[in-house]
């Protein structure tokens, strides 16, 4: 069940992309156009009349010394040169411009007429110095060009299709399309198909850090890179590079891409699997996904086995540079082999079981598959080069990248979405905790409210309540004068001011609080006679000191200033504010009057009453009193 | 006074006859004062300000809103004229409000009639009476403001002014805060109605600020 199967992998299926469809097609008709213009340059090249080797060898010319030379052989043409061997025939003879095309011969080709050297370099001594394999087209001179003339072609290594028909006669100008159209085909396309593996190496080694997926990427990279070395090793070797170097960088670009195809397709058939849930059994290793720790082992040993190669491939170039490649050739041609059937094997079981999911991957291998298809037909049947494989493999990286984008794709939108979500809940989240934030803070305010509200209840009920009360009673017995009776009320309105004085003061600094406070004793100071000295300093922010505090202050220092008014009989009154050296807050009302004894008051209601309030309030009340007046003072934490 | 107008005529709004009486009788009983009309509601305040006083006595709370529309009011039709508030308690919160209104003063209720048309004349001499719990409010509010808009006021205060204020809501009178500062009363005086005008103004661009926030009015880009 599909379904299950990506809950499992915790990912949401990627969308089909609008330009998936069109993408896939797009590659499919770029293969097809690469492969129609090999294709073509394949036809324009054998579209000429030319003879097989069989031919050459069953020449015209019994008794050639090349009867004996059979072909191709494992070992059979390294060091030792052949020669093919024909006689002109009348067609060439009288043409305009004779010539003579050599399929497969490279460049060390020799043409011998009638048996003197005509045209091409002869072999070197020892190691050949260039493995190109370009083909030759020559003039045979007009001169020489007799019907019957015989031809001898020297050439030191032939391998290749060229074996199968090596040798073309005819007019120069026809011939040369057929010459331009085998070089594109055996010495340009190495150069596109080198550069595009170069390219696709160092975009996969590049992009394996960014993309995720590093033992894929890595492993793409190393097929492409080893792919653009083999093109290397196949190139012309000049010097400083010797023919020795150019086979020992083919060698390890071949055994490379064996190593590298084995570690591709075992990434490509797990890193994108569900992994296993049943025990692991040997034919897991073929056809199930492999477990990340396996797949890096695979990968150490696979890069083990590469550099351990070059090193052999080395020692044997050492000894025989020639000789040596041909059976290096044969052996890594069998490990390619086994390398290719275990990647095929792999591949089948990992699309038997997940389907075709994606169009590029789905265009990529069916087109391999086809090309590889055509190509054997091609070879096997009409003697023509293999051309499809190699466009399908130029494309195959492409197409797997692409593959891997969208594959990525799927990723982020996958992410994208459980991103939203959670989104979407975080804020939902958010909603609910500012709600119940919200309704804590009405509730607290409730809460303060009801506090203050009953504060204040407290302070009118046990002041001015019974103040009122008091007055009322007097008035309704007559036992008060209107005087007694307005002044009564007149208090009651003063400490009705001074709650609401300490309410508004109470929550910014007790300076201001103690300001608002001039206003409630000054006009009792001056109806006494008696000078008011303020002597308020700043003292800052007090945020200890609220309302409730506040409003005791208020009290504590109106006992006092009353008591020094009723009792004291003093010229002046100071209040003073001060913060002491540790932060303290200090209050002090001090006259100059009489003062009073401690002793004989206490335990006075007026005094009882400012230690009662200091002490609500917490703090430290000190009253003194000696013949130059009294002094009150109230120490608090700011 | 000048000679030109011997008497300044006040207008009162006041909803409680017996307060309403009470100033009445305090400006007919002072030397050039008398009273202009009386009113106990917003709409009667109305009319009585189509009459050009010269000053305005009123309380806040009117059975039919709050005497600070009036004030607004009055200041735009009159610029000349003088305001007054009067007020049971004096409390900062509701003079602050007055005085960003446009309010030149505050007079207490229930003080008696010598305080009450010493605080009249002052304020029409000139005078800007303030009381240290206003003063401290102010200083506090501005503060407030300032951290709120994270940008200066319109009208800052200045160090002086700030300095003046800060004395006055220590407690300390005109005159020791005259003292303290080496200047003389009216300065302070000036200082003190330089400081009301700045409330006003940054009440008005505080007000477009809170609209502009509050997305009520919408500036052109």
């Amino acid at each position: 069940m599909p379904d299950s199967e990506q809950v499992e992998r915790g990912l949401t299926p990627p969308t089909p992309s609008p330009v998936g469809w069109p993408t896939a097609v797009a590659i499919i008709v770029l293969l097809l156009a690469c492969c129609g213009a090999l294709l073509s340059a394949n036809l324009v090249a054998e579209n000429v009349p030319g003879k097989r080797v069989s031919q050459m060898l069953a020449a015209d010319l019994p008794g050639s010394p090349f009867l004996e030379v059979t072909l191709p052989h494992w070992h059979c043409c390294a060091t030792t040169p052949m020669r093919f061997r024909t006689t002109l025939d009348a067609d060439t003879a009288n043409a305009q411009d004779p010539a003579i095309l050599i399929v497969s011969a490279h460049d060390n080709a020799r043409l011998f007429i009638d048996g003197s050297l005509v045209a091409g370099e002869g072999p070197g001594t020892g190691e050949p110095t260039n493995w190109s394999r370009r083909p030759r087209l020559f003039h045979i001179p007009k001169a020489m060009a007799l019907e019957g003339a015989h031809i001898e072609i020297e050439v030191q290594r032939g391998v290749g299709f060229g074996h199968l028909r090596p040798i073309y006669f005819g007019e120069y100008d026809r011939l040369y399309p057929s010459y331009a159209a085998l070089r594109f085909l055996r010495a340009d396309m190495q150069i596109a198909n080198g550069t595009i593996g170069a390219f696709v190496a160092a975009f996969c080694f590049a992009a394996a850090s960014l993309l995720g997926a590093r033992g894929l990427m890595y492993a793409l990279g190393g097929l492409a890179a080893s792919w653009a070395l083999q093109v290397l090793g196949l190139g012309p070797s000049e010097p400083p590079w010797s023919g020795v170097v150019a086979n020992g960088i083919y060698f390890v670009g071949y055994l490379g891409t064996s190593v590298f195809l084995v570690w591709f397709f075992v990434e490509w058939t797990s890193v994108f699997a569900a992994p296993l849930r049943r025990p692991w059994r040997p034919i897991d290793l073929l056809i199930s996904p492999w477990p990340t720790r396996l797949r890096w082992r695979l990968a150490t040993a696979g890069l083990s086995l590469l550099a351990l190669g070059a090193i052999v491939i080395a020692l044997m170039l050492q000894q025989d540079a020639a000789i040596g490649s041909q059976d290096v050739d044969r052996l890594l041609g069998w490990l390619t082999l086994v390398a290719i059937a275990f990647c095929l094997i792999r591949v089948v079981a990992y699309y038997w079981r997940t389907g075709f999911r994606d169009l590029f991957e789905a265009a990529a291998f069916l087109f391999v598959l086809l090309a590889a298809i055509a190509d054997i037909v091609m070879v096997r049947f009409f003697f023509m080069y293999g051309v499809s494989l190699g466009a399908a493999v130029m494309f195959f990286p492409l197409a797997l990248l692409l593959s891997l984008a969208a594959r990525a794709r799927g990723v982020f939108e996958a992410a994208t979405a459980n991103a939203d979500k959670l989104n979407l809940l975080v804020t939902a989240r958010e909603r609910e905790i500012v709600e119940a934030m919200n309704e804590v803070r009405r509730n607290e305010r409730a809460a303060m409210l009801l506090e203050e509200r009953s504060r204040i209840m407290r302070d009118m009920h046990d002041v001015i309540g019974g103040q009122l009360l008091g007055l009322i009673l007097q008035a309704r017995s007559q036992s008060s004068s209107d005087t007694r009776l307005v002044s009564g009320l007149e208090q009651s309105l003063d400490d009705l001011r001074m709650v609401v004085d300490s309410l508004e003061q109470g929550e910014g600094s007790l300076t201001g609080a103690l300001g608002a406070f001039r206003a409630r004793i000054e006009p009792r100071c001056e109806a006494a006679g008696v000078a008011l000295v303020w002597e308020i300093q700043d003292v800052g922010e007090t945020p200890n000191i609220g309302p409730d505090k506040t409003l005791q202050i208020y009290r504590i220092l109106l006992e006092a200033c009353t008591n020094a008014l009723r009792h004291g009989a003093p010229k002046q009154i100071s209040v003073s504010l001060a913060r002491t050296i540790s932060g303290e807050i200090e209050i002090g009302v001090r006259d100059d009057g009489g003062g009073f004894a401690i002793e004989n008051h206490a335990p006075g209601r007026g005094i009882a009453n400012m230690q009662t309030r200091a002490n609500r309030i917490g703090a430290a009340m000190r009253l003194s009193s000696d013949e130059n007046g009294a002094r009150l003072t109230l120490v608090l934490r700011a | 006074m000048n000679q030109a107008s011997p008497r300044a005529r006040v207008a009162i709004v006041e909803d409680d006859a017996i307060l309403r009486e009470d100033l009445a009788r305090i400006v007919t009983q002072t030397e050039n004062l008398e009273v202009a009309g009386m009113a106990d509601t917003l709409a009667a305040g109305r009319i009585l300000i189509g009459t050009q006083p010269d000053v305005l006595l009123i309380d806040l709370a009117l059975p039919d809103g709050n005497g600070v529309e009036l004030i607004a009011e009055a200041r735009a039709q009159i610029p000349s004229i003088k305001i007054i508030v009067v007020s049971i308690f004096g409390d900062a919160h509701s003079v602050v409000r007055a005085i960003e209104a446009g309010a030149d003063g505050y007079l207490l209720k229930g003080a008696n009639p010598v305080e009450a048309a010493s605080a009249i004349t002052t304020v029409l001499n000139g005078g800007a009476p303030i009381s240290p719990a206003v003063a401290s409010h102010i200083l506090v509010r501005m503060r407030d403001r300032r951290d709120a808009t994270r940008e200066k006021l319109d009208a800052p205060l200045t160090e002086k002014e700030i300095a003046v204020l800060t004395d006055l809501a220590k407690g300390f009178r005109y005159k020791e805060v005259a003292r303290l500062h080496n200047i003389s009363p009216h300065t302070v005086a000036d200082h003190v109605k330089s400081i009301y005008r700045k409330l006003a103004v940054n009440s008005r661009s505080e007000a477009v600020f809170e609209a502009v926030q509050a997305g009520l009015i919408r500036f052109k880009d």
